[in-house]
This record gives structure tokens, C-alpha cells and sequence, in this order.
């Protein structure tokens, strides 16, 4: 563990804000996280949303005590940074990225890279309202973009998960990226199985030492670790775990209930 | 696996002498099964008490250079879940089971040691040498020989027919002493030894400890040499059988705890460097090295270097 000064920081609304500092490691993929440490507060695992010139980028939203402080941070503070961990998404042609609320970030480096790659892919966001799709000018000039909100503010109104068919079947795809909360990333399996598709998805567990050892993130059925087998799982990997769609554990080990 | 690492301990024979050590990926049926298939004779625990844990903030595990520091501050999800995750891996893995707990007060071990043997596990390693909650429950009980007697007795009775370790400190005035007051209040074994320590980073960016809890307990290849030879001081002066951890990552290391009088090798901190295939790569190490020297047993050897 090692802190490092912040750069720069870009306001995405008033609640969502990209962090900026210098490139730490020479390999970092696409789907990978860093432990974020806020000295004096905690360390939460963040996904990279960004990495590109030697300057890497996570991006977050306020919605706890932690992310709260963290989106105060100033350039120039001192930010304590792991990693990179996990494992990455790997490249496919003819993809579909599914993004839903801040599943959206860890697909916005995936996106650049896809596209340095030269692959063709599609890209389909969703979440509850227009200020909460950070990085749409991006997305919409690296690839065809359909943006969905609950709201209707941008794009189609109505749930990002309504439109995997479609998309798929009208361009025709054969692979589908994805990250968001744990309901929308069901209905993505669901949608995958039934279209055949392989996938690679970025999931969620609450994470203490993010190297594989505490424990804390395993998962029921093959209890694989979600900071070291994940967080991005193929599609064989997703189907060795048992414990989609039922509340996560606790800093205690024990699910909410 | 070859039988060459059949080891008997405590009148169980496990398939390997390794075992995961307490606090590493013993949370739940699942992860614990996974270890056992790569090759553990056993696995222990997570440590748990009555009540569920939060344990300290994050960062809770920090790696340096030559190991790691933790102060993960037992956090655990309490008795009654961890017993339901015990009986689960017991109908799914013939593989050992020992169950780590602690307590606040010596009839808390009492109490979580009893609910605790409902899931009959092999073995009960009581945690009285957690250095990292000094602040919430004052010093470890390790340390003191009147504390750990007295919870000894307290968990023999509590847990029936179902054996205990006590896991020692190197932090008490003489461990020997220690391991003779166990086996004199009814140890079945011992575990030696927990983290040392507790030691410090700091950050020279912000100026201040990494570790939420400021200090935490240090573990990994710099505790090595410490570990073996404290259990080469308390072989040499019990009849216990013991289950030696601190700092294994190799089979050679591995045989140096056995050659110093160790029945069982625990392994946690080793995960961090070789992953938790490092319990399949030291048994095929162990084996090699039998088949080479024609040693049938890891008997013959035991204690070796004692003389």
C-alpha cells in the first residue's frame, strides 16, 4: 500500500465524480479494481474506469459514509491505492456491452480498449435517469450507444434488460459484456443462455483484503473468491456459483437478511 | 494423493498433515471444501464467537516485503451461522474440520465451545492469542498462565468428547511453561503459534499507520523462523501433539516444522504467495521427498531434529 497525490477530478453531475491520478502499474485490464484507502475512514475496492496516456481514472457515486468522503477529495490529496486485482474482461468481436447505473464504469475502459483493438461492439446503458450515465459522449463515439432510463430523461424510458434481444438479434451479436446491480445481471444470464451466447460479467461482493485471503467474498457453489477468481466471471465460472440474486454478506460474514 | 502423508493425529487419520490455519478463507462450507480438495488434511475456521463481528475497519491485511500484517479484528458471523457452515462441509467432505473460537471472557469459550460441538468438528483450537483487539478485550489471555489454565479447564469440560488445541503465543514469558500448563489442565494438543507481534507501517505520504486498527499482528515467511523454533522448544518439553503454523510456504519448510516435532503443518499466510494450490504442490513435495529417502511415514522423522 502506497498513497498517491490526485491530479485532477471531473464533476460527471453532483453526486458521481471521476478521480484522477498517475498511472501506478504498467498492466492494467479492463474490469480489474484497486482498494481505494481513505486514511482515517476505510478501503473499498473500486473499479478502474479509465486508463489511458499514463493517467488512470476510477470513477464513484456518493451513496455511503465512504463514497461520500471520497467524492470529497480535492487535487492534490493523498489517496492510498492496491492493485490492480481481479480478474479482467478478455476481447471479443461482435460484443455487446450491458451497463446498468455504476455497472457503467468498469465498461467505459473496456469500451476504449475494444475500440484500440479495433473490434466491432455495441453498447446498451442503462439507469435511473440522465445524470447518472457518466462518460455518454465517449460511449457514443466509440461505438453504436442506446441509453435507457427509468425516467425516460435520455434515450428509450423503461429497463436496460428489455433491449438485449432486440439488440442482439438486430446486430447480430455474439458475446455480451456486462456489469450493474445483481438483479439486471440475472436477467443478462438469462438473456445470454436463451440467445447461446457466452458472456463475461463484472459481480459485486463485499471485500476486505482484495488478495485472495480473508474470505470474505467467497461465494456459495464452487466458493470461488470474487477479488481473485473475480470480479469478472466467464460464463463457466458465473455457473459454478449458487448464490445469485440472495443478499450479500456483511462486514460479519453474515448475510442481511 | 498418495497415502505416503496419511498422518494420525489425535486418533483421527487425515490424508495430509497440512491444514489451513485459522483466519484464511475459513468462512464458509464452500471455501473450506475447496481448500480440502487441493489437498488439506483439514482446515480450520475462521475464529468465531457468541455474537456476530464486524472486526476493524479496512485496510485490515497489508503484504511488506517479508509477510504480512493484519488486524482483521475476529470479525466472523457468530456460532450459530458458522455451526450451520460446519455440518454443511461435514456431510460433503470426509476432510478434518477445526473449529476456531474465542471469547471475551473465559465463559464465553465455555459457551461458544458448546454450541460450537454441536456440529461435531474434530478438534476445538481455542484463539486465546489474538493480538489485534487488545483494545476492545485488553491484552491476550495467551500471555497469561493463570488466564490460560483456567480457560483450558473451562473449554475441556465445555467441549465433551471433542479434543482441544490451545493456540499459543510466543508472547508470554516462557512458552514451554505455557504448553506444560495446557497439557496439565487438559489439552489434547497445541497449535503454535499464532501472529507476532503486533508490529506498524506507516505511510510516509499522509503520515500515519495503514492499518485501521493501527497495529496488527505479523505473519508469513519473517515469522518462520520464530514459529519453528518455538515448537521445537515445546516438543522437546510436552507430549502433545502439535500443530505447527507461521511462515510454511514450502514442503521444506514443512518438514522442518515435522522434524522439529509438529503433527500437523498449518498453512495460512502461504496462500497470499503460492494461492491455494500451494496445499497440492507441498504434498506432491512432501511425497517426492519420502519416495527418494524410502521414508514410509512422516513418523520416522517426527521430531528429529529434537535430539
Amino acid at each position: 500500500m502506497k498513497t498517491f497525490p490526485v491530479i485532477d477530478i471531473k464533476h460527471h453531475s453532483a453526486e458521481i465524480k471521476s478521480i484522477y491520478f498517475k498511472q501506478i502499474e504498467p498492466d492494467i485490464y479492463p474490469g480489474q479494481f484497486f482498494n481505494v484507502w481513505l486514511p482515517g475512514v476505510d478501503e473499498k475496492p473500486f473499479s478502474i474506469s479509465d486508463v489511458f496516456q499514463g493517467i488512470m481514472e476510477i470513477t464513484v457515486k456518493a451513496v455511503g459514509p465512504f463514497t461520500r468522503a471520497l467524492v470529497a477529495v480535492e487535487r492534490g490529496d493523498f489517496i492510498g491505492l492496491r492493485g490492480p486485482f481481479g480478474t479482467h474482461f478478455t476481447f471479443h468481436h461482435h460484443a455487446l456491452l450491458v451497463g446498468g447505473g455504476m455497472g457503467i464504469v468498469p465498461l467505459r475502459y473496456l469500451a476504449r480498449m475494444l475500440r484500440q483493438q479495433g473490434f466491432h461492439f455495441e453498447i446498451l446503458l442503462g439507469a435511473r435517469c440522465e445524470k447518472e450515465i457518466p462518460f455518454q459522449n465517449d460511449f457514443s463515439e466509440w461505438a453504436p450507444t442506446t441509453f435507457v432510463t427509468e425516467d425516460g430523461s435520455l434515450g428509450y424510458q423503461g429497463q436496460v434488460t428489455e433491449y438485449i434481444h432486440e439488440k442482439i438479434r438486430e446486430s447480430k451479436l455474439s458475446f455480451i459484456y456486462s456489469a450493474g446491480p445483481e438483479a439486471m445481471l440475472i436477467r443478462v444470464m438469462e438473456e445470454a443462455k436463451k440467445a447461446g451466447l457466452n458472456y463475461e460479467i463484472s459481480f459485486e461482493r463485499y471485500m476486505k483484503c482484495g488478495i485472495g485471503i480473508c474470505g470474505q467474498c467467497v461465494v456459495n457453489g464452487s466458493g470461488i473468491r470474487l477479488c481473485k477468481e473475480g470480479p469478472v466471471l466467464s460464463r463457466n465460472m458465473a455457473e459454478t456459483v449458487t448464490e445469485w440474486g440472495i443478499p450479500h454478506r456483511d462486514a460479519t460474514g453474515k448475510r442481511k437478511v | 494423493m498418495s497415502d505416503l502423508l496419511e498422518t494420525l493425529f489425535l486418533s483421527k487419520i487425515y490424508q495430509s498433515p497440512l491444514v489451513l490455519a485459522s483466519g484464511v478463507l475459513g468462512l464458509t462450507a464452500d471455501s473450506m471444501r475447496r481448500v480440502l480438495e487441493a489437498g488439506a488434511g483439514a482446515v480450520t475456521t475462521k475464529s468465531f464467537g457468541l455474537e456476530p463481528r464486524k472486526g476493524h475497519a479496512c485496510p485490515v491485511i497489508l503484504p511488506y516485503h517479508s509477510g504480512l500484517l493484519n488486524a482483521v479484528g475476529l470479525s466472523n458471523p457468530g456460532v450459530d451461522e458458522m455451526v450451520k457452515e460446519i455440518k454443511k462441509l461435514h456431510q460433503e467432505s470426509k476432510g478434518g474440520i477445526f473449529a476456531s473460537v474465542f471469547g471475551k471472557t473465559p465463559e464465553d469459550f465455555g459457551e461458544v465451545t458448546k454450541k460450537a460441538c454441536e456440529a461435531t468438528p474434530d478438534l476445538i483450537e481455542v484463539n486465546v492469542s489474538c493480538p489485534n483487539v487488545a483494545s476492545e478485550f485488553g491484552a491476550p489471555f495467551g500471555a497469561d498462565e493463570f488466564s490460560v489454565a483456567n480457560i483450558t479447564r473451562i473449554v475441556k469440560k465445555a467441549a465433551g468428547d471433542v479434543p482441544i488445541s490451545i493456540k499459543l503465543t510466543i508472547h508470554c514469558p516462557s512458552i514451554e511453561k505455557m504448553a506444560r500448563v495446557c497439557e496439565e489442565n487438559g489439552a489434547d494438543a497445541l497449535t503454535a503459534i499464532n501472529t507476532v507481534g503486533p508490529g506498524m507501517l506507516i505511510d510516509t505520504g499522509v503520515m500515519k499507520p495503514i492499518l485501521a486498527n493501527k497495529v496488527g499482528g505479523v505473519s508469513g515467511p519473517a515469522i518462520f523462523p520464530l514459529a519453528l523454533k518455538a515448537v521445537w522448544e515445546i516438543c522437546a518439553n510436552s507430549s502433545l501433539p502439535i500443530i505447527a503454523t507461521g511462515g510454511v510456504r514450502t514442503a521444506d519448510e514443512a518438514l522442518q516444522m515435522i522434524m522439529a516435532g509438529a503433527t500437523m503443518v498449518s498453512i495460512g499466510s502461504g496462500i497470499y504467495y503460492k494461492d491455494i494450490e500451494i496445499f497440492t504442490h507441498i504434498n506432491q513435495d512432501l511425497t517426492a521427498w519420502m519416495e527418494a529417502r524410502h521414508i514410509h511415514s512422516l513418523e520416522t522423522i517426527r521430531g528429529a531434529a529434537l535430539e
